[in-house]
């Protein structure tokens, strides 16, 4: 086993708990977090958090596809400052 | 609807002789942009019909990385020598709003469509106008500012976040009505908890303390 299988991911012990509280809840809320470097475990799955980029809490609507990732993967740091799509479409989640 | 005109490309360079032309497509499938029918100017006095050349691939040269748009190679009815295809060079291309197709999804909305939406929390409460939908992968989100703030730009006229803007996700929780027609959403903020990084409240009870 590698040694980075063994040690299992990396996930900050606070934001389990409160994840634990806000499922528990079962409220329409945002978790704000500053922890871009904790790891989406499954448990997070249908929760929104608001992770913090620098400037302001983007809300990051937890999936079954971004399990394995990184919170910060979805809360850019830099302004797009191109073009954006003039078709594009956004499903309400 | 917010705003009848979408641009959706601009023309860039000329292409050889002939009058072809550079096409820059900003629609998500860069082909798209000429299944919607006639393309106008900024103006809307113009208007083009527009032919992709070699089936939509893109131009060899301006392929890369980086790019923002995707370039393409096009020929333009009307235009068959580089002199008139000088002449379109930095020509923004719209369509208009009413040219494209419904979303199969009922769920699915236009970008073009959100934005400007009047927001309304659900006793009725003006909360302000939707300035910019974000999507970075983990579902779209509003951001809405209050009514009287002045959109800020930057020194290059781009336009900044709003003072006092706030952002909801796009959920059906949060964003419970959507109504097109009428120019309006229904927002549910939802209910925000604060997790600081473990450690930071008791360095700032120890700050405290120090403090005179």
């Amino acid at each position: 086993m590698t040694r980075s299988g063994w040690k299992g991911p990396f996930v900050d012990g606070y934001l389990l708990k409160k994840a634990e509280a806000a499922r528990a809840s079962g409220r329409n809320e945002i978790i704000k977090i500053w922890s871009r470097r904790s790891t989406i475990l499954p448990q997070f799955v249908g929760l929104t958090f608001g992770v913090y980029n620098g400037h302001k809490f983007l809300p990051v609507l937890v999936t079954e596809n971004m399990v394995g990732h990184k919170f910060g993967e979805f809360s850019p740091t830099r302004t797009f400052t191109g073009h954006q799509a003039g078709d594009k479409k956004v499903k309400r989640g | 609807m917010p705003d009848a005109r979408i641009l959706v490309g601009a023309i860039g360079a000329a292409h050889g002789v002939r009058g072809l032309v550079k096409l820059i497509s900003f629609t998500e499938d860069p082909a798209a942009i000429v299944r919607y029918g006639e393309l106008s100017d900024a103006a809307g006095a113009r208007r083009f019909r527009v032919a992709l050349v070699g089936g939509g691939a893109p131009a060899a040269a301006a392929a890369g990385a980086g790019q923002r748009g995707a370039r393409l190679i096009a020929g333009i009815e009307g235009v068959a020598d580089r002199n008139a295809a000088e002449a379109l060079a930095g020509t923004e291309l719209y369509v208009d709003r009413a040219q494209l197709p419904r979303p199969a999804d009922p769920e699915d909305y236009y970008l073009a469509d959100l934005v400007g939406l009047a927001a309304f929390d659900t006793g009725g409460r003006a909360l302000g106008r939707v300035v910019a939908v974000h999507d970075y992968g983990a579902g779209a989100s509003l951001e809405i500012a209050p009514e009287q703030a002045a959109a800020p730009t930057s020194r290059r006229g781009k336009p900044r976040a709003a003072a006092g803007a706030m952002l909801v996700p796009f959920t059906r929780a949060a964003v419970p009505n959507v109504d097109l027609a009428s120019g309006r959403i229904t927002v549910d903020p939802p209910a925000e908890i604060e997790v600081p990084p473990e450690g930071h409240a008791a360095r700032a009870g120890m700050d405290a303390e120090a403090a005179p």
